[in-house]
């Protein structure tokens, strides 16, 4: 049975599979290939409902129990519409496209790689994943767009390819600073109607087909079938760009952030401003500053539960002159909240979302039924959907912990509370005590102050304070050369986060740089002399004779 | 004289090996030959080498002859006419080094604290479930006697992948797509540290009040760790222990394993 | 313009030289699987005895009032939004003229035994961010010239369920993609994801019996063989309705609908339903909203 499928499901016969894993680099597949591992969807059932099944369903529907809980949703196997592909735009992909999403995955989504899954294995599952479909099988198999070769990057082409990310009006969803911002961004939907994001291009690294050149290269021209992007090919044969500039493009797309995720560290660097503090958060002088990225995963710790938040990162930086301390916090969120233009979005969101209890969706129904009914053009249905700001919370101890003993990361809890530096795209920056999450409350006699511009996608917030409160208020103290631990929280209101649903961090520090001291140089000298003289003392005793 | 018999070679073997002992071995090593370990905190390194050097020097102190003939080496270059060269190297050496070890440090320093966390603490013999009192001490799971297996599984799969694949991830690696946001990260069930040294009722426990009930030395304040007594019901955390186990191929360890170390 | 069969055999009448001129650069564009020259089409064409073939012809009466179409709120695209009069663009999802129903794709959906190969190319336009046409039918295998004459960013994405799908953008005026569909679907939903508000739907059948009726709710079949089908009417909101008819020779048969008679069934797009329609069994379609 199993010598049956040999070969001819694989849909390469041998000499060719061997050729392109050998071009691929790919050990594993060649081993596979040099076996004859044939592909056994019996097999691959097994190892499909182990792993694959609560999400992808157990019919392959994309439906299993763990669906709700996912943005973008587990793909759906029985339309066979792949994202990840070297073919042309609604062309089935190849087994070898099938077998690197399995690896690799799908970055930027819940969809991880499945390197551990052995090469037998994989093959298997690739042919029960083919066996949803009745499309596979029908016809010649697929094959390979001729994608050309990369002639280079460099400056040169990194220009050419922005003129070309503007000829292809690439901004329409991804926006003029490729954070997915663009006009259309919050009306997309993928082929199941469900709220689908314009890639952020400025984290490259969570490209759902890879960061590299090549990878972004290819989802120009094959597009990401079963999501609004579309393959540029057509465009591209009638002239609109020509095939070197959509090299160029991919080189422009892969410069726009970092292929691998920042590297974290726990701590921010608050150097001194010997110029004084910038004024605000668009000052040049930040450029001078070391700026630290810090991953943020949604709050799925206390119900009501964000399993999918806007904001999965925030960059830090940090300056003080002695007297006081700035932050500016940088952060993307397609939507400048509360914006009625994202209305639909944050319906669409609730309705496909598992919202942990947080919304009431029969009532955003309603809202929806009512918008309709009234003939009104869209988003124009006042008071009908919850509008909610966008905020920002800067978490640290009331005190510089003397031990390891901190708050509870999570806004702290009624016997240890935490100082907060809040700021709402509404009411702007302010501080308050939080005695648990969702429980902040406001210290009006504090001194922080500061704002926040969006621009592009991204906003930017300044914050600034005495390093040591007003006598009549309670905050911490910033004492200079401490690691004081601090922490972060994100709310995107036009995707319905508010409260607990945002998007949160664990404790990191911020340390103030002291001034620069002498004693870095003088204690290491006399060290050297007090152990050079006593040196001396012992080899002239020794040597005396005793 | 023979070299080995030196009494201070000896004593800068014995120095060496339990320095290899403590940094290497007993986190790295152990682990090769199956044994579940842990890197020992450089704190603990520190106390455990001042102990050994103390060790040695009450051993060659505790005889005469044997102390005179430990320091001869040192008398002799502090003294000998032919060892001008090395006793020179030495007086610039060892000042050298004490600067550097001073400039270590007084220079200001970037990195985070150390915290000391206890990965595996102490459950207590009884906890709460919504204020119902369980005894944990020798508490089986209440699955594994009652209704199908196959249900159990299929239950804790559900279960599960909703809820815990954020953090500890769809191969139960620790690298669910929220893990990268969390420190410490999010627990892997791969490895053999994790769930084949616990019992089921520790298991259980550690769902059931998560990072918010683990005593002062498992750092409660930093886990991420939800109580999941808030979220989920008591036969959904049992049938997930029994996926999690199921799934990964590990045994749970037993009560009777489990007082046979204590003893 | 959109392909009508009306045409071709119209164009039938015409020499063969033009036919091998049209057909042919159509026939080398296409996309492969198409596969059909312009010559075998004429010669097929060419083949129908007039004595053969009837007409069927009829009116979507639309009773009561026609609701409101929502504006399109086209302010981002303003000039696309220049290209109407004062009221501004309006939905096309009902259309309602005279009392006729517009855009409803009438197709013989039971009873054809024998359809010639598809010929020439169907065409739909892109202009002033709208689809012209909004509802159309192609023959399975028929190339679909997709053109762009806004010059501006559109993308066709097409999402059937029956066939193969495609999502390509046409970022500028005078792109043309040519795309087809392999086996019959009714209907296929397009749409740009660009223009949240820009949808079209495509009937693929096997044969080239199928109309679209027009302002004021008329449409006609042309050329079709004598015999007794089942032909189906379907709008994306009101759903769709089966009847029988039976068409002779050299004439034309009046076959109306009534709006109220086209019913909504908890199905989605392409996916057939089966009612009972008097005595025959109807497969019957509906649109998703």
């Amino acid at each position: 049975m199993k010598s049956d499928r040999l070969g001819g499901s694989t849909g390469l016969s041998g000499p060719v599979f061997l050729a392109s894993a050998l071009f691929a680099g790919m050990v594993v597949q060649l081993a596979a290939a040099a076996q004859g591992l044939a592909q056994d969807a019996e097999a691959g059932k097994v190892v499909y409902d182990l792993w694959c099944a609560e999400c992808h369903g157990v019919n392959g529907a994309g439906d299993g129990p763990a669906a709700a809980s996912m943005l973008p949703r587990p793909r759906d196997f029985t339309q066979a519409r792949y994202q990840i592909r070297r073919t042309g735009s609604g062309q089935l992909p190849t087994d070898d496209d099938i077998r690197a999403a399995i690896r690799d995955g799908l970055p930027g989504t819940t969809m991880p790689g499945w390197p551990n899954l052995s090469a037998r294995e994989t093959e298997d599952v690739i042919a029960y994943l083919k066996s949803f479909s009745r499309f596979f099988g029908m016809g010649d198999p697929p094959q390979p767009m001729e994608l050309g070769t990369d002639p280079g990057g460099g400056p040169a082409a990194i220009e050419s390819g922005a003129a070309a990310y503007l000829a292809l009006e690439c901004e329409a969803c991804h926006g003029p600073s490729g954070r997915g911002d663009g006009a259309s961004a919050p009306t997309l939907e993928d082929w199941r109607g469900f709220p689908i994001r314009a890639a952020d291009l400025s984290e490259v690294w969570l490209f759902n087909g890879g960061s590299s050149v090549d990878d972004i290269h290819t989802r120009v021209l094959t597009g990401l079938d079963g999501t609004p992007m579309p393959a540029a090919s057509d465009a591209m044969n009638a002239g609109v760009v020509t095939p070197e500039e959509v090299w160029a493009l991919a080189h422009y797309v892969a410069s726009l952030g970092p292929s691998q995720a920042p590297p974290l560290n726990e701590v921010v660097r608050v150097g001194r401003a010997e110029a004084g503090l910038p004024g605000d958060g668009d000052a040049d002088s930040w450029g001078q500053a070391e700026a630290f990225y810090f991953p943020l995963g949604g709050q799925v710790i206390e119900p009501p539960r964000n399993f999918a938040p806007t904001v999965d990162g925030v960059w830090v930086q940090g300056l003080h002159d002695g007297n006081d301390v700035a932050l500016r916090i940088q952060w993307n969120d397609p939507s400048r909240s509360p914006d009625p233009s994202w209305d639909e979005w944050q319906l669409k969101v609730s309705e496909t979302l598992d919202m942990d209890g947080a919304f009431d969706l029969d009532a955003s129904l309603a809202a929806v039924d009512a918008e309709i009914t009234e003939d009104e053009p869209r988003g124009d249905a006042e008071g009908e959907v919850p509008r909610y700001p966008d905020r920002f919370y800067v978490q640290f101890p009331f005190e510089i912990p003397t031990s390891s003993q901190r708050p509870y990361f999570l806004m702290g809890d009624a016997r240890n509370p935490v100082y907060l530096w809040t700021w709402d795209s509404e009411q702007g920056v302010g501080a308050a005590r939080g005695r648990g999450l969702a429980s902040a409350e406001e210290l009006p006699e504090d001194a922080v102050a500061g704002q926040a511009t969006w621009s592009e996608g991204r906003w930017t917030l300044y914050v600034r304070r005495a390093l040591v409160p007003d006598p009549e208020a309670d905050g911490i103290t910033f004492a200079e050369g401490a690691t004081i631990p601090v922490a972060f929280q994100a709310w995107d209101g036009s995707s319905g986060e508010t409260e607990r649903r945002s998007s949160i961090s664990t404790w990191y520090y911020i340390l103030l740089e002291p001034p620069a001291s002498n004693r870095v140089v003088v204690a290491p000298m006399i060290a050297m002399l007090l152990t050079g003289a006593f040196g001396l003392v012992l080899v002239r005793r020794a040597q005396s004779g005793d | 004289m023979n070299l080995r018999r030196q009494p201070i070679v000896q004593a800068a073997v014995v120095l060496v090996a339990a320095y290899v002992l403590f940094e290497y071995v007993i986190g790295y090593g152990l682990p090769l030959v199956g044994v579940s370990s842990a890197p020992v905190p450089q704190t603990v390194i520190l106390q455990y080498m001042a102990i050994v050097i103390v060790g040695v020097l009450v051993y060659f102190s505790a005889d005469e002859a044997r102390w005179k003939s430990f320091m001869q080496p040192v008398r002799d270059t502090l003294t000998l006419p032919d060892r001008r060269v090395p006793r020179g190297l030495l007086m610039v050496a060892i000042p050298v080094m004490a600067g550097w070890m001073t400039y270590q440090n007084v220079r200001l320093s970037f990195g985070a604290p150390a915290t000391l966390r206890s990965i595996h603490p102490a459950p207590p013999g009884e906890i709460t479930f919504r204020g119902e009192p369980i005894t944990l001490t020798g508490l089986e799971n209440p699955l594994r006697s009652s209704g199908s297996m196959e249900e159990h599984i299929a239950l804790g799969r559900s279960i599960y992948t909703v809820n815990c694949v954020p953090c500890h991830g769809d191969r139960m690696d620790g690298e669910g797509h929220f893990a990268p946001a969390f420190n410490p990260v999010p627990a892997d069930f791969t490895s053999g540290g994790v769930l084949p040294q616990l019992t089921e009722s520790f298991v259980f426990w550690r769902i059931v009040k998560g990072g918010p009930g683990l005593p002062t030395e498992g750092t409660p304040w930093d886990s991420a760790m939800p109580a999941w007594e808030n979220i989920l019901e008591q036969h959904e955390i049992w049938a997930t222990i029994i996926y999690l186990y199921e799934q990964t191929g590990f045994s749970p360890r037993t009560w009777h394993e489990a007082e046979g170390e204590a003893h | 313009m959109r392909f009508d069969y009306r045409s071709r055999v119209a164009a039938a009448l015409l020499t063969g030289v033009l036919y091998a001129a049209c057909g042919g650069s159509d026939g080398g564009d296409a996309d492969a699987g198409n596969g059909e020259s312009g010559g075998e089409a004429a010669a097929e064409v060419a083949a129908i005895d007039p004595s053969t073939v009837g007409t069927i012809s009829g009116t979507i009466n639309f009773s009561g009032d026609a609701p409101a179409m929502e504006a399109i709120d086209m302010s981002a695209e303003p000039d696309c939004a220049a290209g109407f009069g004062d009221e501004g663009p309006m939905m096309q999802s009902v259309v309602v003229n005279g009392g006729g129903l517009a855009n409803v794709f009438v197709y013989l959906s039971a009873g054809v035994m024998d359809a010639p190969a598809p010929y020439g190319a169907a065409t739909l336009d892109q202009t002033n961010c709208r689809y012209a046409p909004h509802v159309m039918g192609v023959q399975a295998g028929q190339t679909i010239e997709i053109t762009n004459s806004d010059n501006l960013l559109h993308n066709i994405n097409a999402t059937p369920t029956e066939n193969r799908g495609f999502n390509i953008s046409q970022p500028r005026a005078g792109i043309t993609s040519r795309q087809s569909f392999a086996v019959a679907e009714v209907m296929v939903p397009l749409r740009c994801d660009v223009h949240g508000w820009m949808e079209a739907f495509v009937g693929v059948v096997d044969h080239p019996y199928f109309g679209v009726s027009g302002d004021g709710g008329m449409f006609t079949i042309s050329n079709v063989p004598a015999g007794t089908y089942t032909m189906t009417a379907w709008h994306e909101q009101y759903g769709t309705m089966g009847m029988e008819v039976t068409v002779t020779a050299g004439e034309t048969t009046m076959a109306d609908f009534d709006h109220t008679g086209l019913q909504m069934a908890g199905h989605l797009v392409g996916e057939p339903l089966v009612i009972h329609h008097g005595s025959d069994e109807v497969v019957f379609n509906r649109a998703q909203q």
